[in-house]
């Protein structure tokens, strides 16, 4: 299986390269991979493709992180809680689907061309990912488990983190996953939009002087972030939930 | 798709902005002076070579002389910058002459404190130029009456000046049509016949010869004798504000501007520190030219083709947008 998984990037490399070269489409705007990788190698000698590359892990990881707690707190305050939780519902199922890229005027007039304009938008498009997550665990705590713990009296805190926590946090890290690639890709469009420092904004720099070769160079390093994003996220999900049944894939009890 | 995002984006942010310029007199940015220290200033640019000056003055201490410390912030286009200006988030912007007419003419309390750069003023050899492909027809630029003219941004510059080289030529300048198209899809438009011809700058002018293209006009030199093409402008606020450091400013930007315009092998290493654009094709630049003061009369000439042309719909009041 990882065979035919290599032999299919290899054959899409290969297509990449060859089109251009046979003319299926024009090499000055869709140059071969042979020459953006050589791009690439340029760019990896520059200390400001290493600057881009950190700004924009920075946004990610920053923007990642304010969502998670802001997403993960709310949530379990939210959830726990039914009367606000009722008063909430409309209000969230309103507000999570305008997209965070609608939001890039007020971003731009809050903060300008800097990297908070571009967390606004990474922190508003991932909050929401981790927030409804945290609430849908929340809500399938067992009824018998809760009634247990009632029984036996145990305090709010207590519940929260023998009970609640268990019970949401498979569903909170699913949560965190999808935060994590919908992060990346605000960091990078707020960068491309409004500016702010980045990939992005290298990726507009290389447009606006005709580099074609540099710019797909660019856009390929920001797939790779965005794979190996991936990679940690699972990484990191198999580790924090080690102990529950999908992840280690024995019948459950 | 990103310039009309960014241009939906400016509009907005446009308006929101001068009606927040106009109650709190400034944003939070910097631009203030602590006794011993350098003031913290930031400047709005476009990372095109028009702005080779600035970082070269940087680099070479203009402002740090004069106790700037001077942050280049590149933005997607003049439209972006304004709004930051007016809002105090930027001290200092770079925008086309016409964009400033524009908002001047709408209110927003904007005022020139430096020239930007200039048309070389010779036919032929400007940093940009009307252009068509290898075989069409057009010859001249009359000949574009009914035709599809690619411009970056409607209602700005590139109509202006291609409109007086229509005219110049002896065609109606009303009967040309334009495309909104940006400076780095242009040359792919003009080779697949989207559009008849285009107006680029630098480096598509290369892009556009490479491919075979043709220059039938220099419009820019059409417009007026040295044409100003951009300036630094800065807010009324921070003017009233800091009317010291818009003076050193003004005067980093002068000596700025003379030390690129002497040494245009300067201008082109700087340019390849903050562009992608290939050594190569750096080499083979027009450059503009950089004069250290604003060439006022062909801002009141542009500011009169705006109208007649019907871009500006209240005359724009040059004198008082121009220090």
């Amino acid at each position: 299986m990882r065979f035919l998984g290599v032999a299919g990037l290899l054959g899409f490399g290969a297509l990449l390269e060859l089109a251009p070269r046979v003319g299926l489409v024009p090499e000055r705007y869709a140059p071969p991979i042979s020459r953006i990788a050589v791009a690439l190698a340029e760019q990896a000698q520059q200390q400001r493709f290493w600057l881009a590359l950190s700004d924009t892990l920075r946004t990610w990881i920053i923007g990642l992180g304010i969502a998670v707690a802001a997403g993960v707190v709310l949530g379990v305050v939210i959830g726990a809680t039914p009367l606000l939780r009722a008063a909430t519902a409309s209000t969230i199922e309103f507000l999570r689907p305008i997209p965070s890229v609608a939001l890039i005027p007020l971003a731009v007039l809050l903060y300008g061309a800097s990297r908070s304009g571009t967390l606004v938008l990474v922190v508003y498009a991932s909050f929401w990912q981790v927030l409804v997550q945290v609430l849908h665990g929340v809500a399938d705590v067992d009824p018998v488990a809760r009634e247990t713990a009632h029984a036996y009296r145990l305090g709010r805190w207590a519940r929260v983190r023998y009970l609640v926590w268990p019970t949401a946090l498979p569903y909170a890290v699913t949560g965190v996953r999808l935060a994590a690639s919908v992060a990346l890709i605000l960091a990078i469009t707020g960068e491309l939009v409004i500016g702010s420092p980045g990939l992005g904004r290298e990726i507009a720099i290389a447009q606006s002087s005709g580099a074609v070769p540099v710019m797909y160079a660019l856009v390929l390093v920001t797939g790779l972030v965005g794979v190996a994003a991936n990679v940690v996220t699972r990484a990191a999900e198999r580790r924090v939930l080690a102990w529950h049944p999908s992840v280690r894939g024995e019948v459950p009890v | 798709m990103r310039r009309q995002l960014a241009a939906l984006l400016s509009g907005t942010a446009l308006l929101v902005a001068a009606a927040a310029g106009c109650s709190d007199g400034g944003g939070t940015g910097g631009g203030d002076s602590q006794p011993g220290q350098p003031d913290q200033v930031t400047v709005g640019v476009i990372p095109i070579l028009d702005v080779a000056p600035i970082y070269l003055g940087k680099q070479q201490g203009f402002f740090s002389d004069r106790n700037i410390e001077l942050t280049l912030t590149p933005a997607q286009g003049g439209a972006a910058i304004v709004p930051a200006v007016v809002s105090g988030q930027y001290q200092f912007g770079f925008s086309n002459v016409i964009s400033l007419l524009l908002a001047q003419s709408q209110g927003l309390p904007l005022k020139v404190v430096s020239n930007g750069n200039n048309s070389t003023g010779v036919d032929g050899e400007d940093f940009a130029a009307l252009m068509v492909k290898a075989d069409s027809p057009i010859q001249s630029p009359k000949d574009l009456v009914g035709k599809t003219v690619a411009a970056n941004t409607l209602k700005n510059i590139v109509e202006t000046s291609v409109r007086a080289s229509v005219r110049k030529d002896g065609g109606d300048p009303a009967a040309v049509k334009f495309t909104e198209l940006p400076f780095p899809e242009q040359p792919a438009a003009l080779e697949a016949g989207r559009v008849d011809a285009v107006f680029v700058v630098e480096p598509f002018q290369q892009a556009v010869l490479a491919q075979g293209g043709r220059k039938i006009a220099s419009s820019y030199v059409d417009t007026a004798p040295n044409l100003a093409v951009a300036l630094y402008f800065t807010s009324q606020q921070q003017i009233d504000r800091n009317p010291d450091l818009v003076r050193r400013f003004t005067e980093a930007m002068q000596e700025s501007l003379a030390y690129a315009d002497a040494h245009p092998d300067e201008a082109r290493a700087i340019i390849a520190t903050y562009t992608q654009i290939a050594p190569e094709v750096i080499a083979k630049l027009t450059l503009p030219k950089w004069p250290a003061d604003v060439n006022r009369e062909s801002v009141q000439t542009l500011a009169d083709l705006a109208t007649e042309d019907g871009l500006l719909t209240k005359p724009a009041d040059v004198a008082a947008l121009l220090p």
